[in-house]
């Protein structure tokens, strides 16, 4: 009998289970100024790439290194309380944000119009970056040299198809960049698409001197930090305007890019230049 | 046990399976024989220029990180099994209840379960469930991505456990089903004091062979870039610089990792099959 | 084909919003009938690879060179208590690497193409589980039938072709099915290694088009279908072969 009470009460408890999924409610949710949460809470959570070198990449103790991370850390700073990073992906992030387990997405993310209806584009952006290709040099003169020619990629990046039917290419796209840059080295494709901020970081590097970047990107397209749409005119978000303009203006970034080995792109000379504020108008008049 | 001659021994129809032989020094060569193909594919990388380090030293600074990644994978398989094997009792429970309304449903989920490849059933539960659930008035229940991962593996597992309850079931004599009811036990009362318990030894090297399967299932979940060994030894690649003479000795270390830990459990699960099979 | 579906998943997308572009749009129907051929291509190959392999390897087993028995052993060992995943990367990345390759100008086109290790590394993973059911199948034949073989002076290899290998095969059927469906499923894992079958294809048509749930109930229904007439199949072979007077 006792097996059989065990197994009634099992059911009893599905049955309720089951009721309460249906009443469920998945919202969002709404953070009333989040720029005091962070305050009280002495701590903010950035969400961060996790492997891509060298914006947000593992350290050998597990901890978080890279320029996002870096970035990160002086919205910390500025506001003394703790860096939290949070790992995201492309498919996560903007979810992530929306129910409050992050507030701010500094990761890699391109600024769309899609996605402005969704989070809260931070102005201005703190870097760019295009389609464009890696191959052993003299093999590509220009984007049309790809028609029928197997070219590797990454999963998931929307150009991938762009570059299929424009170039008439074929795309094989691997899960991860060690992957495809591994099928390039190996002859398995003519070419590495990717973004040319990526490819750039890779030609610095001795084992890819006979390869270079022959074609220039199809676009440029800015990386921009997000809030929660509701907090983009309210404290946070304009704090974090602000942190986005001394970024660029106060010279962080062409710093960071120096830190980390990266060439310096012409989109971003050309930023900082914009943004750079003339005070020769303190100087005393003569 | 006498056999005729040309006669079959029914036995071997039903299990379909004989032992092998499966002993710690077996095991032992084996890792001997990674460990050298590991030294063989980090000669490999002497062409690299002489400022980077070897890619054997390189996978000796990401150790630590892979291994941790690996504490998830265990994790996750220890979680996912403990819920694939509720899950697949309630389901057993139903395919062999009396009445069609459990059976049909439950023999067609089970039929469901069985019959979609793992890597689908990831797929659409990391898409399809949300992060958070929000019961109203109280706090959210987060599902971080590992956690989803987990739930995916479970549920061909759970599928594969019902299988495995209605066989042992089905495998118990009718006779004693029918003495049971001689003396006037209920249905419950059979299944729980008679049945049940004589199924559990029958059931458990099969329901050991499912971990050690779930267990090699879960690195499908570096796909969603869950941090588990796999993943954090790609993204160790990436931060070492993508270098392609690290791909070797990386997957054969992940490799030598998974075989250290599955190797005993397969062992064990031959030594209890073993010991049922002069039992019965 | 498309022609004649095309206005139907049109309509649906226009009316509903379900957006099954793969039925409507003939970029996206080409790569969906693609990937349905590479899927099944795979699956044909790689469960013949493992049946070949599940057969060399059981004879093997039985042979009396020493060496060739432990070689046999070791390799289901290593096959079977190690992941498939991570075998199909290292197969194709660690020891695509040192497979010769023509040169195209610019790129190569190595001797084993990614479909071809995926078919090689599924086959060799299924093919570690097949030995040992082929083997049970053998260790199941009686000694005497055997003797009866030798009397009438079949050498060895006679003797396991003619006599053992045909009754080991209808003994072993059952276990042999189980295995061959789930190494059908397992086919799907050449994604991560980026075959075209089914599951990269519609990973790239729902990362394109975010359709994701109206693609995954395609996958779903693909794999669910292809699994279901398999399974439909061996087992109907089950019943043809089942040795009369055992089993249910």
């Amino acid at each position: 009998m006792q097996f059989a009470c065990v197994f009634k009460r099992m059911l009893v408890v599905a049955a309720c289970a089951l009721g309460a999924v249906s009443t469920l409610a998945v919202g969002a949710a709404s953070a009333e100024g989040r720029l005091k949460e962070i305050l009280d809470r002495g701590a903010v959570r950035v969400g961060v790439q996790g492997a891509l070198k060298p914006w947000g990449f593992p350290a050998p103790d597990g901890t978080l290194q890279g320029i996002e991370v870096d970035l990160g850390k002086s919205v910390a700073d500025a506001l003394g309380v703790k860096f939290e990073p949070v790992i995201i992906t492309s498919a996560n992030r903007m979810q992530f944000l929306q129910q409050g387990k992050i507030d701010v997405i500094i990761g890699g993310m391109y600024d769309t119009a899609e996605r402005r209806k969704i989070v809260g584009m931070i102005e201005p952006a703190y870097w760019a970056s295009g389609p464009s290709l890696m191959a052993k040099k003299g093999v590509i003169k220009n984007w049309k040299d790809l028609a029928d020619k197997p070219v590797c990629g990454k999963q998931g990046l929307y150009y991938n198809k762009q570059v299929e039917t424009d170039f008439k290419a074929k795309v094989i796209a691997f899960a991860g960049n060690t992957e495809a840059k591994e099928a390039l080295r190996t002859g398995k494709c003519i070419a590495y698409l990717y973004d040319d901020v990526g490819i750039m970081a890779d030609l610095d590097q001795p084992e890819w001197a006979e390869y270079e970047m022959p074609v220039a990107v199809l676009y440029n397209n800015p990386w921009a930090s997000a809030v929660p749409l509701d907090e983009l005119n309210k404290g946070w978000g304009v704090f974090m305007a602000g942190m986005a303009y001394r970024w660029q203006a106060g010279g962080t970034l062409i710093e960071l890019e120096r830190k980390w080995g990266l060439k310096q792109s012409d989109w971003f000379v050309e930023q900082n230049k914009k943004h750079h504020w003339d005070t020769g108008y303190l100087a005393p008049q003569k | 046990m006498s056999r005729r001659p040309f006669q079959l021994d029914p036995r071997l129809l039903v299990s379909g399976r004989v032992l092998s032989a499966l002993d710690w020094r077996h095991g032992a060569a084996l890792l001997v024989m990674f460990a050298a193909s590991l030294t063989f594919a980090s000669a490999q990388s002497a062409a690299a220029p002489p400022a980077t380090p070897s890619a054997l030293a390189t996978l000796a600074t990401w150790t630590p990180h892979i291994l941790r990644g690996f504490v998830l994978n265990l994790v996750m398989s220890f979680l996912a099994m403990a819920l694939a094997t509720v899950l697949g009792i309630g389901l057993g429970l139903m395919q062999i209840s009396p009445s069609r309304l459990l059976r049909l449903p439950a023999r067609f989920f089970t039929l469901l379960l069985r019959n979609s490849p793992w890597l689908v059933i990831l797929f659409a539960i990391m898409y399809f469930l949300p992060i958070e659930i929000r019961i109203p008035g109280g706090k959210p229940i987060e599902f971080p991505d590992w956690l989803k991962a987990t739930l995916a593996f479970s549920l061909p597992v759970a599928g594969n456990v019902s299988e495995i309850l209605r066989g042992a079931v089905n495998s118990i004599p009718t006779g004693q089903w029918e003495s049971a009811d001689g003396l006037a036990f209920t249905r419950a009362q059979t299944l729980r004091w008679i049945i049940l318990p004589q199924c559990i030894r029958r059931a458990i090297p099969p329901w050991m062979n499912w971990y050690a399967l779930l267990t090699l299932s879960t690195p499908m979940a570096s796909i969603f870039s869950v941090h588990e060994a796999v993943w954090n030894a790609q993204s160790s690649m990436e931060a070492a610089g993508a270098r392609p003479e690290l791909l070797l000795p990386f997957y054969l270390f992940l490799l030598c990792l998974f075989f250290i830990y599955i190797y005993p459990i397969a062992i064990c699960t031959r030594k209890l099959e073993r010991k049922y099979a002069v039992a019965t | 084909m498309l022609e004649l579906i095309s206005p139907l998943f049109r309509e649906l997308y226009d009316r509903t919003g379900l957006n099954f572009t793969v039925f409507y749009e003939r970029y996206e129907y080409d790569r969906f009938v693609g990937g349905a051929s590479v899927s099944l291509q795979l699956i044909f190959w790689s469960l013949l690879l493992s049946l070949i392999i599940g057969v060399l390897g059981a004879w093997s087993q039985n042979s009396q060179s020493r060496a060739l028995r432990i070689c046999a052993d070791a390799y289901i060992q290593v096959f079977r208590n190690t992941p498939p995943m991570i075998q199909l990367l290292f197969f194709y990345f660690g020891l695509g690497a040192f497979t010769p390759a023509f040169d195209m100008g610019g790129y190569s086109q190595p001797i084993i193409s990614a479909f071809g290790w995926a078919v090689l590394s599924l086959g060799i993973f299924g093919g570690a589980f097949n030995v040992e059911i082929f083997r049970s199948g053998l260790e199941a034949v009686p000694a005497s039938t055997l003797e009866a073989a030798e009397s009438l002076c079949f050498t060895r290899w006679q003797t396991y072709i003619y006599v053992s290998l045909p009754l080991a095969f209808r003994i072993s059927l059952p276990a042999l099915t189980n295995n061959l469906v789930s190494l059908a499923k397992t086919t799907s894992l050449a994604y991560v290694i980026s075959v075209p079958e089914m599951t990269y294809v519609l990973n790239q048509v729902w990362s394109d088009n975010v359709n994701v749930p109206e693609m995954m109930w395609v996958l779903f229904l693909f794999y669910v279908g292809v699994i279901t007439l398999l399974s439909y199949g061996l087992h109907a072979l089950e019943r043809r072969l089942a040795l009369p007077g055992y089993g249910r």
